[in-house]
């Protein structure tokens, strides 16, 4: 029995698909057979970020048309053993999907692997929506500003409404808050929302925090999941992110603002 | 919601309602004992007999004929107006109907108490005071109240048409709590908040903080930007006085 997870935020370029290509390698990194699977139709990403882009045939839309078997489309990870991706069509859109072809999909992939992570598209339409109804867990990808905030509390409206867990009444999906871009530096100087009051109107579980930093900009162009990066602060965040989502307790770090030592002060020019 | 019908093209809307009423428990058929004895009330608390609707409960009377006619002119002569007749066998109903009042089933089991102490030695009538009215409105609206436990969400829309409203959590920015009595916000209430939607003018806001994009009581609202500044994020409750939406602290 594999665990659903979607990475979703309602609102665009938060870092769902990074966020989701990081936290797969992550999970195939510590011995978890993942399936990432983009449903992103049209707007086809996940394949840039994870590297694959010139290896990918057939797709998402050709498995649920009948054009190609699941095992023909799924694209093994050149890095990792246990990681598979599903890449969107880039020529479709998203009235290609149907409930119940990515309900097939999801049934032959539970048998084989351990996590399915579905890199939901942005918005609230029909692709988010079928991203997250079969979901186990939810991991809510926000960033430090209102109207990611706002957009990220709507989907956790419907993550509680729309999806099978809740129209069936059964247990509710589990949901994570995944905080992205954090920069305490900003934070401090009230550009950026600080944790706390992200975390209050929220009001669900903090599963990790992901500092703003250079290194997910540099590991997305090179389509290197910046879990790889392990001298980076983004892949550490990453890395504690994982360990908390298989239950381990991991103490936050890359919240505070880091004062620069006196040595660095005195030597830095005197610039903070 | 009848908040959204669209009112331009229909002459009328049926809504349900709940209104605080009076209800006359008659103890004796005599009209003259009940003119006698509504004198001297009207003596005591003028400001009751205002044309004050007024349900006449003939369920413990034992009569199968009541002048029906002459009780309702005795109440019109102190300015009550009875709107229909409760209990009472067959021919109290059609008597009830050919007055042009309404008839309700008898309450057998849901009896509400003496509304006020009767004096011994008076014990053959029964009438409510104005305050006591009210309070007899209270159970009918918590029947239709609504307990809603959680975080309100952005683009989620609560609601009790029939009672209060009470959530357990915050309401977020973009949502919205409704209720045709009042709501009671038991967190921060960012969304928009609707009291009294069917009108009832004594519905009232609740929160223990205070940051809401709309606040509305029977009507009357308050965007954000028309909320004192010094009230936001303190504990408040939002009522009706003189057809202005007031906002008082709770602390």
């Amino acid at each position: 029995m594999a665990k659903i997870i979607v990475v979703t935020s309602g609102k665009g370029g938060v870092g769902k698909t990074t966020s989701a290509a990081a936290i797969a390698t992550g999970l195939a990194l510590r011995g978890q057979k993942t399936v990432v699977i983009d449903f992103d139709v049209g707007l086809r990403n996940l394949d840039l970020i994870m590297g694959c882009e010139r290896r990918v045939v057939y797709d998402l839309v050709n498995v649920i048309q009948g054009e190609a078997g699941l095992n023909q489309a799924l694209i093994r990870d050149k890095r990792v053993d246990n990681l598979h991706i599903l890449p969107a069509s880039q020529t479709r859109d998203k009235d290609a999907l149907t409930l119940e072809g990515v309900e097939t999909v999801l049934n032959t992939l539970n048998k084989d692997f351990d996590y399915i992570i579905c890199d939901s598209p942005a918005g609230i339409e029909r692709g988010a929506q079928l991203a997250m109804y079969f979901a186990d867990e939810a991991i809510v990808v926000t960033n430090p500003e209102v109207s990611s905030v706002r957009d990220s509390d709507r989907i956790l409206g419907l993550l509680s409404s729309k999806t099978r867990r809740g129209e069936r009444g059964d247990d509710p999906i589990k949901e994570h808050l995944l905080i992205t871009r954090y920069n305490p530096n900003r934070v401090d100087l009230g550009d950026m929302l600080n944790l706390e009051d992200i975390r209050e109107i929220l009001a669900i579980d903090l599963v990790g925090l992901i500092p703003e930093s250079e290194a997910v900009l540099r590991a997305s162009n090179q389509g290197v999941p910046v879990t790889h990066d392990d001298s980076s602060d983004a892949g550490q965040a990453y890395a504690d992110t994982v360990s908390r989502l298989l239950g381990e307790d991991v103490p936050l770090r890359f919240h505070e603002f880091q004062k620069k030592s006196l040595l660095s002060r005195m030597f830095g020019g005197g610039r903070r | 919601m009848s908040l959204k019908v669209d009112r331009d093209g229909m002459a009328f809307t049926f809504k349900g309602g709940m209104l605080p009423m009076t209800v006359m428990e008659l103890t004796s058929a005599d009209p003259e004992r009940i003119r006698e004895q509504l004198a001297g009330k009207l003596s005591q608390s003028p400001a009751f007999f205002q044309h004050t609707p007024v349900v006449l409960s003939v369920e413990r009377l034992d009569e199968p004929h009541l002048a029906l006619e002459r009780i309702c002119a005795v109440c019109r002569a102190h300015k009550l107006l009875p709107v229909a007749v409760r209990g009472g066998p067959d021919p109290v109903k059609q008597s009830a109907w050919a007055l042009g009042l309404g008839w309700f089933p008898p309450q057998e089991a849901a009896r509400p108490r003496a509304l006020e102490s009767v004096p011994a030695g008076d014990a053959g009538e029964s009438l409510a005071e104005e305050e006591a009215a009210e309070a007899l409105a209270a159970p009918a609206v918590a029947a239709g109240g609504r307990i809603f436990r959680g975080t309100v969400r952005s683009g989620q829309q609560i609601t009790a048409p029939e009672g209060d409203l009470v959530v357990v959590g915050a309401v977020n920015a973009g949502a919205e709590v409704l209720a045709g009595g009042s709501v009671h916000v038991y967190g921060a209430l960012r969304g928009r908040a609707l009291a009294g939607i069917h009108g009832d003018s004594q519905a009232a806001i609740f929160c223990r903080e205070l940051r809401a994009e709309l606040l509305s009581v029977a009507g009357n609202y308050k965007r954000l930007e028309d909320i004192d500044p010094r009230l936001l994020g303190t504990a408040v409750q939002v009522r009706l006085s003189d057809d202005q939406l007031s906002i008082m602290s709770l602390d």
